[in-house]
């Protein structure tokens, strides 16, 4: 997202044509990204206060409902995610180096890193489902509503949660090509912060989504 | 020329609608003042098409018992009508229109800060707009839910929700993207010596709104997507018999929707407070104090959705506290309308349709806020709430209100924005017509709601008919006026006379260039040097 | 206006270091929680475990703590704040519901 301050040409012809010449301002770009995650982390925290009201309605019921979420896989993807953290944001202090290949490097390991995260997700949806925990199901309605509403937030909070892990991973993609196209690069980087910018706000979400359902005691 | 403190600028021989010609040109353009006539077309478009299916309610509403229509169609058709004029015309409307057409010439740039961002916002509109008209006509047909689309009746009901409440989700992207944009545009593109304190009084009222877009919306979007969740999935979040709250969607929602009441006005707020200095021949009375209003409103605003909600089943110690908040709220707005106030007085007063509107506003939205102070403290409100009083309050604040001032902005900047004027004194007419309508039709809402008249019902006792029938009129007499108003934009679009560059004589930096604007804007950036009120500048220079 | 060149370059031992961090507060939270048995004092200590893993991606990976306009430094505590208000004013009917909750 490159800011675009329009100026016109020198010339005074008799049809006076505009020659846009683009000037970037880094800090506005950044500044709009910015405003962007405040509104994506109000859309989420819209559902956190869902899941407060109803986490203080049924303590118990949430409780032993979180203890049928598996926590080794829980922590297993924090740790993932918190180190996809932490190679995008070596990759871009790379871009700035200069070290093109390095940064490539990272950006593919946070790809990778990211869909490792998808894929545990992805099973442990694939378990709970097998065993009839799903929105709906007869297994579930029979359940107490506490359980009933923890699996319901589980599923709506991590499948956002998960599915802007999935548009991360593929933003981050096209900076790849990007870079490898040398449209980015130390001169010019503000696309690739921002990315790295979106992927951090996916991790903070998860930071504290963790903690809130595999955590509870 | 007053504001640059430089030699005579040489003005281009073309206008932004010459520069490029074709419909790609417009809807794949990346210029503002494109974009914000975008919006306005489809703004009017909806607008009377909001108007037509008030005109049917009205017609419905003339004597109790069926009249024209069944009751389904009847709750439809209120449901339509709010959706339509309150996320596709009141929301939008100003800030679309307005604060992309004039926001960026306002601060001295040559466009906002993200133009490809811009032109995705108008793209997100016309589809969520798309597919909120589709939900009329297809399913089981448009939805009966009220646009509040309280659950669990929303969950259940067999018609078109889910896709009206995915295109009111659209639409949230589009006001986020569009807020966001206005932000930075203020933050990153002032010209030099455009210092905070010398914007105009409209750029800080966007900005403000903008904000409230940002930090908002996301909250109804996320409700929006859980009821369609909800219906597709059954996930249970507001189903009461999956254990959930109906009263916490209505949290929800209203967490979004009473601060969208301040989106709709606080941009027409700051039309006023450029308007009334203009024809007051007067700076405006303590300028940092409509300034900070307008972010204390946001502020506050925000405080304050539990008053929708004091019987719906919310703690007694909600009632209070949002009742209490409530009332703070109502201190910046009075602050505003008093500064108005102020700077009319001793003013050397020009009488111009774009005054006549700014005046209207202020009366109007007195009522309008006054009425809201009423129904705001809890007693009255057990009576009131979701009597006729409500739509009574609230259409005087949104359309006294926003929509008056809606129609100041049309007649103040119509000039600038086509280069032609239409008739001042058809206009003049029209408002006078337009004002006596609005009030028999909308005092009479006031007093059916007093007298105990529900809202949203198809039929009604006898000793409401006469009030029900006055009301009525009034809205016919209204709609004259809107018809006069309109004709004559119609008619000055393609018969007026050339307009000025600077008819009313403002000082703020839109009447410093073209009527209408060339497509940067500036042949060169200006360097600012004093405020946009600063008459004493102009009439030194006359 | 700053250009991309200008602008601060972290070091990668800041980065790990800041990695090292959160694994370790990681590693807390679970431990506290697997230990701690009180609901009430849990959920918060949980937060606050959370809250700071927060403030180290935000200001470290996303270079808040580096950055000298105001609006930067005013964005994160204005969504808090945002935040805590609606969750409070929502709690104020929640928590004072009166008989069945």
């Amino acid at each position: 997202m490159a800011l675009t301050i329009l100026r016109n040409s020198q010339e005074m012809s008799e049809t006076k044509e505009f020659v846009f010449e683009e000037t970037k301002d880094y800090t506005g770009a950044k500044l709009g990204m910015w405003l962007f995650i405040l509104s994506e982390l109000l859309l989420f925290g819209g559902m956190f206060i869902l899941y407060s009201a109803y986490r203080y309605k049924s303590p118990a019921d949430f409780h032993h409902a979180s203890k049928e979420l598996d926590v080794i896989l829980g922590t297993i993807n924090t740790i993932i995610l918190l180190t996809s953290s932490l190679s995008v944001a070596v990759c871009i202090s790379a871009i700035q180096k200069g070290q093109r290949k390095l940064s490539m490097y990272l950006l593919m390991v946070t790809m990778v890193l990211g869909l490792l995260f998808l894929v545990n997700k992805g099973f442990e949806w694939g378990t709970k489902i097998e065993h009839g925990i799903y929105p709906n199901s007869p297994v579930l309605l029979a359940r107490t509503k506490g359980e009933i509403l923890f699996f319901g937030l589980y599923y709506v909070m991590t499948g956002l949660h998960g599915l802007h892990v999935l548009v991360g991973v593929c933003v981050l993609f096209v900076m790849l090509i990007l870079i490898a196209k040398d449209k980015i690069n130390r001169m010019h980087f503000t696309p690739l912060e921002n990315s790295g910018l979106y992927w951090h706000l996916v991790d903070i979400i998860w930071i504290f989504l963790y903690p809130l359902f595999y955590l509870i005691t | 020329m007053t504001s640059t403190g430089e030699a005579e600028n040489i003005r281009p021989r073309i206008n932004f609608y010459e520069e490029r010609r074709g419909i790609l040109s417009w809807i794949l353009t990346l210029d503002h003042k494109r974009i914000g006539l975008l919006y306005l077309i489809f703004v009017i478009a909806f607008f009377f098409s909001g108007v037509v299916l008030g005109f049917f309610m009205r017609l419905e509403m003339i004597a109790p018992g069926g009249t024209i229509m069944g009751p389904q169609t009847y709750n439809a058709l209120f449901t339509l009508h709010g959706i339509i004029m309150i996320f596709l015309v009141v929301i939008p409307a100003i800030v679309t229109v307005f604060g992309n057409f004039f926001l960026p010439i306002q601060i001295g740039a040559r466009d906002v800060a993200f133009p490809r961002i811009n032109l995705l916002s108008w793209w997100l509109f016309v589809t969520g707009a798309a597919i909120v008209t589709l939900s009329v006509f297809t399913g089981e047909g448009p939805p009966d839910t009220g646009w509040t689309f309280y659950a669990p009746y929303s969950l259940r009901t067999s018609v078109n929700v889910p896709m009206a409440v995915f295109g009111v989700f659209i639409l949230g992207m589009s006001s986020i993207l569009t807020g966001i944009n206005l932000v930075t545009t203020t933050h990153r593109l002032r010209a030099p010596g455009m210092t905070w304190k010398r914007l105009p009084l409209f750029v800080w009222a966007i900005y403000s709104t903008s904000w409230v877009q940002i930090l908002a919306t996301p909250v109804i979007g996320i409700t929006m997507v859980l009821i369609f969740l909800e219906r597709f999935f059954g996930v249970g979040v507001f189903d009461p018999t999956k254990g959930g709250d109906p009263v916490l969607y209505q949290h929800m929602f209203w967490i979004y929707s009473h601060p969208a009441t301040y989106i709709m006005i606080l941009p027409a707020m700051g039309i006023v407070s450029d308007v009334v200095p203009v024809f007051a021949r007067k700076k405006i009375f303590g300028y940092t104090a409509i300034a900070l209003s307008g972010m204390a409103i946001a502020a506050v605003g925000s405080l304050v959705w539990g008053h929708h909600m004091f019987v719906s089943g919310q703690s007694d110690f909600a009632d209070i506290l949002f009742s209490l908040l409530t009332f703070l709220v109502a201190v910046p707005s009075a602050i505003k309308v008093f500064n108005w106030v102020a700077t009319l007085h001793k003013g050397s007063i020009v009488i111009e349709p774009p005054l006549l509107f700014c005046l209207a506003f202020i009366f109007l939205f007195s009522i309008g806020g006054l009425t809201g102070l009423i129904q705001g403290a809890l007693a009255p409100n057990m009576h009131l709430h979701d009597t006729y009083w409500i739509p009574g309050h609230f259409h005087y604040i949104i359309f006294g209100g926003m929509g008056f001032g809606l129609f100041a902005a049309f007649h103040y900047w119509f000039p600038k924005m086509f280069g032609r004027m239409y008739s001042r004194k058809v206009a003049k007419w029209a408002w006078l017509i337009m004002f006596i309508g609005f009030n028999i039709f909308y005092f009479s809402m006031l007093l059916l709601g007093w007298e105990g008249m529900p809202r949203r019902y198809y039929d009604y006792l006898p000793q409401f008919r006469s009030l029900h029938l006055t009301a009525t009129y009034g809205s016919w007499i209204l709609i004259v006026g809107l018809i006069l108003m309109f004709g004559n934009f119609f008619r000055g679009l393609f018969r007026g006379e050339k307009a000025e560059d600077n008819p009313w004589n403002g000082v703020s930096l839109e009447w410093q260039i073209p009527s209408p604007p060339p497509t940067e804007n500036f042949e060169q950036i200006p360097v600012i040097q004093h405020g946009p009120y600063d008459f004493k500048e102009l009439t030194r220079n006359e | 206006m700053k250009t991309e060149e200008e602008s601060h370059v972290t070091a990668y031992r800041t980065y790990i270091l800041v990695w090292v961090g959160l694994v370790i507060l990681t590693g807390l939270t679970y431990t506290v929680a697997v230990g701690l048995q009180a609901e009430g004092w849990a959920v918060l200590v949980a937060l606050a475990i959370a809250g700071t893993k927060s403030g180290l991606v935000l200001n470290y990976f996303m270079h808040l703590k580096s950055e000298r306009l105001t609006i930067f430094k005013v964005i994160i505590p204005l969504v808090m704040a945002v935040f805590l208000v609606f969750i409070l004013l929502t709690f104020s009917d929640l928590a004072f519901r009166g008989g069945a909750k």
